[in-house]
């Protein structure tokens, strides 16, 4: 266990050459099977391997470089894709990865090869894009390189940190009680560990009065986490592949899909180590098990013969800890804020039940429901009906966006949850959040849900913070802004990858138009879906004759029935009605007792006059009845 | 509300008072036919009498002092187990309950058939202490000398512990507090009622009164039944689910939605104020299920044919196929003896039974009193 994960932290030195070079072609051969493994000294169990391997290799490319990964899915009963979180995909939507949005999924024993070109810069991560799928192990860090930065100079090294959560469970063996009907709430699995580069207690070897730049990324399938280092503080210079000026922060919230790089400059000493302290949102936790570890304690190894001491933990509860509010961010390039939007996105989380019973999610009245045909094949092969949103489903919620439109996505929270939003292909603007990080972030839950307001809102930054992970408060809302300057199918979701499941998502569909000139979609694409047996070509139902025709579509599960339907009022009528038969067969009998003994009980009745009035009284002896 | 009326109490309460006047009076009256006579020894007779209501009296409060300790030791021990899964609990009580209250809430209207039962059981009891004479101990006589002491506390004690079982039985899932109100009331009422009834009241009003009283009484039993099978299914619902029911409130997913017949997000009676009152009289539930509907209807309809037979036999003096029956139970050898005492007595034999009984009153017993005067 303990190699591997050496081998993620091992520091990366091959960067001297990397800026004289001209971009080049680096490739990956994955070949994704199971293995197992124990990261967390629990539980050994099944985890999706790669090339035999878990913890998976870490992708490594410079920036300009062409990124090939030929992915043979050799799990004999799982399909697989890859996303490469945060790339733009700019001219090649179909290499994005999300199963049926812009490919099919790759079934078991299939090959497909990602193929594209990384014009950016910085901390990503890739991961399996189906459902119940990379919280098995499928997913690790992806680092983009770049000598042209401008704290390039200022640190000698760099390592890169994970944190993840933890199943002791398959997903699949989890799925089927997570969307269940005695599952009513949605309540997300609980995890049973949470991972510091997929495992626990490292250490990391440093350099006193030394400069690291440390990329941090969440891998986790739902949870999130503080992070902080005792004694230290860091410079924020990264967000999302996004350089920001330099911020000083002593505590990061990192939630699942975002990522952060910061310059660490150690102490001068080597008297002692410091503890690396990571801390679950518990906030975000139904329920917390006796067994469950949300703190956990790594270290900056400054000397390797001092104590290793645990971490103390100076408040309760993780909500307590005020961390650094992404927002305030300013973007080292100071891009400015986008001009008002031309096209308006306004949307409100819920969860909710629906016929079955199972907990879905919604955004406004839709469970994201994925549609027959992925949706890249339903723009390709629409021709002009491309431009109607109307083909791609009732229930895929897809928006269809004009090219180089401004567009604004307002998103409001009517559940209690904080929910972790990203954005296929973009970064964004983020330009309004409340409440804001820290003391008052759980402000709103005490009361109703409180909307957006464009008339009432705190100024926008003039030069917003971007990234493409940023977190809904619970029952307050975020604003963000983008430009649609890439054609393509871009999913907009919760990364809480339960909440994906349970439809917690919608589709941009971005300058369609464009996108049939632009793709070329390579023969392989349709070979998958052809070996998955899904349609490759036809509206959200699978219909090429009349594109407008939804006939067969996936649909999400009708709504709960209100009140009382004509079943409720037939059972009430007839329980009303047997009552009234059975009290009055009751009357009946009662009143029958009188037909039947008409006098008085005679003799009762004498003997009690009798008794009170001593009146002597002639007796006929026997009586009876 | 019904956290401190209990209906069912007050019901089963009000009921075995009843039964007990009937008792008292109808030992007064054997006593008045037989010794009452101007001819008669007249302090013999009202020492008698005096035995016959300090009996009574006695054998009920020996029956508080085990009911007040039951329910005691009861609340004391049980609460806690209970409170673990109480929808488990909840639908075995209300079950217990309802057959419990249905078996004796028919036998309320037939207060002349109470009258005729305890008169030949009565009858019975004393003919066999006067033949218990011949063995001639010592607590043969003195049980003699006392008998119309020991007969009206043995009977009140044994229905009075019953009436304690039987509220045990109905009130298992109910706070202490809804107890004291509906048994204070219950006697209260089953006291006036039956003096009504022994001072000749208008037996039309009576009868009008317990038909009224037993209609209410098998509405909640009918309800009750329902919410037996509702608990039940709820507990497994439950179980499954996990803690998330109760944080879901009325909402969805605080219920079972493929048992649904109706859910209306409000009126649940174990939040709403008032709709419990509504829930313990006629069974509402806001979430009803197919189990809840259909056996609240299956027991009305139950109720229907119980009666309708009862009815029956009554105008024709027995029921189709009873005969055979009988033949049959008696050939099943533990069935046997409880059929033969089952067996309905007929009039002439009652009769037989209680000219018996007299007799011995006035010979046996009478003459152990006298002699024990002299």
């Amino acid at each position: 266990m303990a190699q591997p994960a050496r081998a993620v932290l091992r520091i990366v030195t091959v960067l001297l050459l990397a800026g004289w070079c001209t971009a080049k072609t680096v490739t990956y051969d994955f070949n994704v099977t199971w293995v197992t493994a124990n990261p967390d000294g629990l539980k050994e169990r099944k985890v999706v391997g790669i090339n035999g391997q878990w913890p998976l290799p870490v992708i490594e490319v410079d920036k300009g470089d062409q990124l090939i990964v030929n992915m043979h899915n050799g799990l004999p009963d799982k399909n697989a894709t890859i996303h490469f979180h945060g790339m733009y995909q700019n001219g090649t939507n179909e290499m994005d990865g999300p199963s049926m949005v812009t490919q099919c999924p790759v079934p078991p024993g299939a090959d497909f090869t990602y193929n594209f070109t990384v014009n950016q810069n910085g901390t990503y991560w890739y991961h399996c894009h189906t459902d119940y799928c990379y919280p098995d192990g499928y997913r690790q860090a992806f680092i983009v390189h770049d000598t042209e930065s401008y704290f390039y100079d200022e640190y000698e090294e760099e390592f890169t940190i994970t944190l993840s959560d933890w199943y002791h469970e398959l997903s699949e063996g989890i799925a089927p009680d997570f969307l269940s009907v005695y599952n009513p709430t949605g309540a997300e699995p609980i995890p049973n560990a949470f991972l510091f580069n997929d495992t626990l207690n490292t250490k990391i070897p440093v350099k006193p009065n030394t400069t690291y730049l440390i990329r941090l990324i969440n891998i986790s399938a739902f949870v999130a986490q503080y992070f902080y280092i005792e004694g230290h503080t860091f410079r924020i210079v990264e967000i999302d592949g996004v350089y920001t000026e330099p911020a000083e922060a002593d505590t990061l919230y990192i939630a699942v899909a975002q990522r952060y790089a910061v310059l660490l400059t150690t102490k001068n000493s080597t008297d002692q180590n410091y503890a690396i302290v990571t801390v679950a949102d518990s906030q975000l936790l139904d329920t917390i098990p006796s067994d469950l570890h949300l703190n956990n304690t790594n270290w900056l190894e400054y000397n390797a013969n001092a104590a290793f001491d645990q971490a103390v933990m100076t408040v309760n509860d993780s909500s307590s800890l005020v961390p650094f509010d992404d927002i305030t961010l300013v973007p080292y390039d100071h891009l400015p804020l986008y001009p008002d939007p031309d096209h308006q996105i306004n949307v409100t989380v819920y969860m909710g039940n629906l016929l079955n019973g199972y907990g879905y999610a919604f955004l406004d009245n839709i469970s994201y429901t994925a549609p027959k045909v992925p949706t890249l094949f339903s723009v390709l092969s629409s021709g002009d009906m491309a431009t109607n949103s109307e083909i791609y489903g009732d229930f895929t919620h897809s928006v269809v966006l004009d090219h180089n439109d401004v567009v604004e996505i307002v998103l409001n929270n009517g559940d209690t949850g904080s929910h972790p939003f990203h954005l296929h292909g973009h970064n964004f603007q983020v330009i309004n959040r409340a409440p804001s990080y820290g003391a008052t972030f759980y402000d709103y839950l005490n009361g109703d849900p409180v909307p957006y307001d464009p008339n009432n809102h705190t100024a926008f930054p003039s030069a917003p913070a971007r990234r493409d992970t940023f977190v809904l408060p619970p029952q307050g809302y975020f604003v963000i802004r983008f430009v649609a300057d890439n054609p393509g199918v871009w999913f907009f979701h919760c990364h809480i990858d339960w909440h994906l499941a349970q439809g917690l998502g919608m589709l941009m569909v971005e300058a369609p138009t464009q996108l049939q000139e632009r793709s070329r979609i390579p023969q392989q694409h349709y070979d998958v879906c052809a070996a998955a047996g899904v349609p490759s070509k036809g509206n959200a139902a699978g219909n090429f004759n009349n594109f407008l025709d939804l006939t067969g579509q996936n649909t999400q599960q009708p709504p709960l029935p209100g009140g009382f339907t004509s079943r409720g009022i037939v059972a009430l009528v007839f329980s009303v009605l047997s009552a009234f038969v059975g009290i009055a067969s009751i009357v009946v009998y009662g009143l029958s007792d009188l037909k039947f003994h008409p006098g008085k009980d005679d003799d009762v009745q004498m003997v009690v006059e009798e008794y009170h009035d001593n009146t002597p009284t002639i007796y006929d002896i026997p009586k009876s009845s | 509300m019904a956290n401190v009326f209990a209906v069912q109490i007050f019901f089963i309460v009000f009921r075995e008072c009843l039964e007990a006047v009937i008792v008292v009076s109808v030992l007064l009256s054997f006593l008045a036919q037989c010794l009452g006579q101007p001819d008669q020894d007249q302090k013999i007779y009202k020492r008698l009498v005096r035995q016959v209501w300090v009996g009574s009296l006695g054998g009920v409060a020996v029956c508080l002092i085990i009911g007040g300790a039951f329910i005691g030791v009861f609340y004391g021990l049980g609460k806690d187990i209970w409170a673990q899964s109480e929808d488990l609990w909840e639908g075995i009580f209300y079950l217990i309950a309802t057959i419990i209250i249905t078996i004796m809430g028919l036998a309320l209207l037939r207060i002349n058939k109470t009258k005729e039962k305890w008169r030949v059981k009565i009858a019975k009891a004393l003919a066999e202490k006067s033949q218990s004479r011949r063995t001639g101990s010592r607590i043969g006589s003195w049980s003699r000398r006392y008998a119309m002491f020991i007969l009206p506390f043995i009977t009140t004690l044994r229905e009075g512990v019953e009436a304690v079982v039987f509220v045990g039985g109905v009130s298992l899932g109910l706070p202490a507090t809804a107890f004291p109100l509906p048994v204070v009331c219950g006697l209260v009422a089953g006291l006036t009622i039956g003096w009504l009834i022994y001072r000749g009241g208008n037996v039309m009003s009576i009868q009008l009164f317990l038909i009224a009283s037993t209609s209410v009484l098998y509405l909640i039993a009918a309800g009750m039944f329902s919410k037996s099978v509702w608990s039940l299914q709820f507990h497994m619902f439950s179980a499954k689910v996990g803690s998330d029911v109760a944080e879901e409130g009325d909402g969805p997913g605080s219920y079972d939605i493929r048992e649904s017949v109706w859910h209306v997000n409000c009126c649940n009676p174990e939040i709403d104020n008032g709709w419990d009152v509504f829930n313990a009289i006629l069974g509402w539930q806001n979430s009803a299920t197919y189990g809840s509907v259909i056996s609240y209807n299956v027991y009305w309809i139950a109720i229907i044919f119980s009666v309708v037979c009862m009815l029956y036999e009554e105008r024709t003096g027995s029921l189709p196929l009873k005969r055979e029956l009988i033949a049959f139970m008696l050939k099943v050898p533990g069935l046997r003896s409880y059929v033969k005492r089952k067996q309905a007595v007929s009039k002439e034999e009652a009769a037989e039974i209680v000219r018996q009984g007299q007799a011995h009153l006035t010979g046996g017993i009478l003459e152990a009193v006298a002699s024990d005067t002299r």
